[in-house]
């Protein structure tokens, strides 16, 4: 299969007051045509960075001081906001968390969809332009389109609003399309629904999608791959069936744990001590060892490089190393069946 | 159970008036009770009508019609209210979802959580407000160097505790949390979860514990209750409702919780509610301690287990 995206050795940093945070690290992935890739961690990991970077919607105080990112073979890293503007919506599209601030709320919701479709093609006729809103609306399960072209986003329920953002983030056929915590501000069973429907539109049209969310539970439902970032780094990275049933690095463990789901029957959740690290100097070493129950000496001293277990399948942990004690993982297997 | 009873809700209704045609009816005819020292969940879609029951028994929304008895208090009638003012402002606090708006951007840490005793003109056992805004911290699980640094210094779990610890400078005995862990993490929802449990267990704290994440509930709560629509369909104790659902929402909504487990949770089929069992009716008892919303005749009838 080819790969739509290819990001190597990407770091972004930001410059403020406190000093330069190292927002990602020396993250490298690729994306391949009709997959959904999760990105999970803990709000602080640099998930939201990461995408918007590749996407150049960061401020100015950001910048990208290493790597490259490839779209369809092309380096867009140099490229000018004037070249983005071209290939944004049509290259790739975000979905945001909260659908209430990322609609307009004094304009109507057809029309808002329409302003998205007439952006990347100025030339559409006013029939052609409503004719391609009702068709999005129906593509993303909006009943009724016709009725529903005149009503405002207070009209919607959060799921319908969420529905209407991604028909704005369709309006031009994406390749990629980026859903930063989509399910986040919805009910459970509306969360499903969206999630499906996300499923759905990625076999229908073959968009890739990079679905960030801190919920693993989510993750499991929509995901082909897992990448598991922490600290700016990506530290385990593999088909779904593998990390969560094989997963290697520790801090998987931990987010596995903490789910409510594995202290069934238990007197406490599990919870990962500590706090993430301020990216501002981060530590030297694996990150996450001074939260690690299983650190060895080397932890604290030399980044773990990325083990492969399968071709598919890496994870940056000390404990892979053929020297390393053998430790018997905590979760994992079909711990479910 | 023979345990006492804290807060007796009856009939509860609130109405908003959106126009002089159009009234949302939020809460409709709901009736409970939280008793001395349990968590009681309440879980339901968004707009169901949770935090405006919750609301309603922190008096903050005047039901428009039915009672709330707190320890015998009617809190919705207005003398009652304000002879026990105190004892009710007091006793009950509350936790709101969300800790960046629920916290002033303006005031330090140490003085958001003075504040409660300011203005009640209370007099703190640790001497002055800063040593008592010192201990809470301490107990919410805070490290000291907090206690002069504002709310937008801090993470979501970090500011989440500090509104506990507010709510808890006024050793209340019972506390309404209104969707407490639905903006954090999923390591920092377990770090919250775990405070309360040990409220609950040490200190005998009675919760309302409000949220759509329902195996939070199930880990958490000794009794859920189920709404929809402003109404209550289901209430039963914890092991009960998840291993024996009665009511048709009940079960779409147990089926909607995530499993995480690629295969098994993508095979999950989805279900949805038909309102087959739904409306107007009264809460059947249909095993010790589970009610059941049953309609009135016209509605169709839930099959007896």
């Amino acid at each position: 299969m080819k790969n739509i995206l290819e990001v190597k050795n990407l770091s972004v940093s930001f410059d403020s007051p406190a000093g330069e945070v190292q927002a990602v690290r020396d993250v490298s992935f690729s994306l391949q045509k009709g997959e959904v890739l999760a990105i999970v961690g803990e709000s602080g990991c640099g998930k939201s960075v990461l995408c918007k970077s590749i996407m150049k919607l960061l401020p100015s105080s950001a910048k990208i001081k290493e790597g490259s990112i490839c779209i369809h073979g092309t380096d867009i890293t140099d490229y000018r906001e004037r070249e983005m503007q071209r290939i944004r919506g049509k290259v790739f599209s975000m979905i945001f968390q909260d659908p209430m601030t990322s609609l307009n709320p004094t304009i109507k919701i057809g029309q808002q969809i329409a302003e998205a479709v007439l952006v990347h093609d100025k030339k559409k006729t006013k029939d052609q332009v409503y004719e391609r809103v009702i068709e999005l609306m129906e593509l993303v399960g909006i009943e009724h389109p016709h009725a529903r072209y005149h009503l405002y986003p207070y009209n919607f329920s959060g799921g319908m609003r969420q529905r209407s953002v991604m028909a704005i983030a369709l309006a031009s056929n994406p390749d990629i399309l980026f859903a930063d915590e989509p399910t986040t501000a919805l009910d459970v069973t509306i969360q499903a629904q969206i999630l499906d429907l996300l499923r759905e539109i990625q076999k229908k049209l073959g968009t890739s999608t990079i679905l960030v969310s801190h919920d693993l539970g989510v993750v499991a439902r929509a995901a082909d791959r897992v990448a598991v970032m922490y600290a700016g780094k990506i530290v385990e990275i593999g088909t779904a069936e593998e990390v969560y049933y094989d997963p290697r690095h520790p801090y998987t463990w931990g987010l596995m744990q903490s789910l409510p789901a594995f202290s069934r029957g238990k007197d406490r959740l599990y919870t990962i001590p500590g706090m993430p690290p301020t990216l501002v100097n981060p530590p030297q070493g694996d990150a996450y060892a001074c939260r690690n129950e299983y650190a060895l000496g080397i932890d604290y001293e030399e980044m773990p490089p990325m083990f492969r277990i399968t071709d598919t399948h890496y994870a940056a942990t000390w404990l892979l190393d053929e020297r390393a004690p053998k430790i018997e993982p905590p979760v994992g297997g079909k711990c479910f069946e | 159970m023979n345990k006492e009873v804290l807060v007796d809700v009856k009939h509860l209704s609130h109405q908003f008036h959106l126009t002089k045609k159009a009234v949302i009816r939020a809460v409709d005819d709901v009736s409970f009770q939280i008793y001395q020292g349990e968590i009681l969940g309440l879980v339901g879609e968004s707009g169901s009508g949770k935090s405006t029951a919750a609301r309603c028994l922190m008096n903050i929304y005047h039901p428009s019609a039915g009672e709330i008895r707190y320890r015998g208090i009617n809190i919705c009638n207005k003398k009652e209210f304000k002879a026990n003012k105190k004892m009710l402002q007091t006793r009950r606090q509350m936790i709101f979802q969300d800790s960046s708006s629920s916290l002033n951007q303006r005031m330090k840490v140490a003085e958001i959580i003075g504040e409660p005793m300011k203005i009640h003109h209370m007099i703190s056992k640790r001497g002055n407000y800063r040593e008592e805004a010192r201990f809470q911290m301490k107990y919410v699980g805070l490290d000291e160097s907090f206690l002069d640094r504002y709310p937008s210094e801090l993470s979501g779990g970090q500011r989440q505790r500090i509104a506990i610890a507010r709510a808890l400078s006024m050793e209340p005995e019972f506390l309404v949390a209104d969707e407490p862990v639905a903006s954090l993490d999923v390591s920092i929802q377990a770090q919250v979860i775990n405070l309360f449990r040990h409220l609950q267990e040490e200190h005998g704290f009675t919760f309302l514990f409000i949220a759509h994440d329902l195996a939070m509930v199930e880990y958490l709560c000794d009794r859920v209750g189920v709404m929809y629509h402003g109404k209550l369909v289901e209430l039963a104790p914890t092991g009960e409702l998840f291993a024996n659902p009665r009511h048709g929402y009940t079960k779409t909504l147990l089926s909607a919780i995530p499993i995480p487990d690629p295969v098994r949770e993508r095979a999950r089929k989805l279900s949805v509610y038909d309102e087959s069992d739904f409306g107007d009716g009264e809460m059947e008892e249909v095993s010790p301690g589970h009610f059941v919303l049953v309609p009135h005749e016209g509605g169709n009838k839930i099959e007896k287990a």
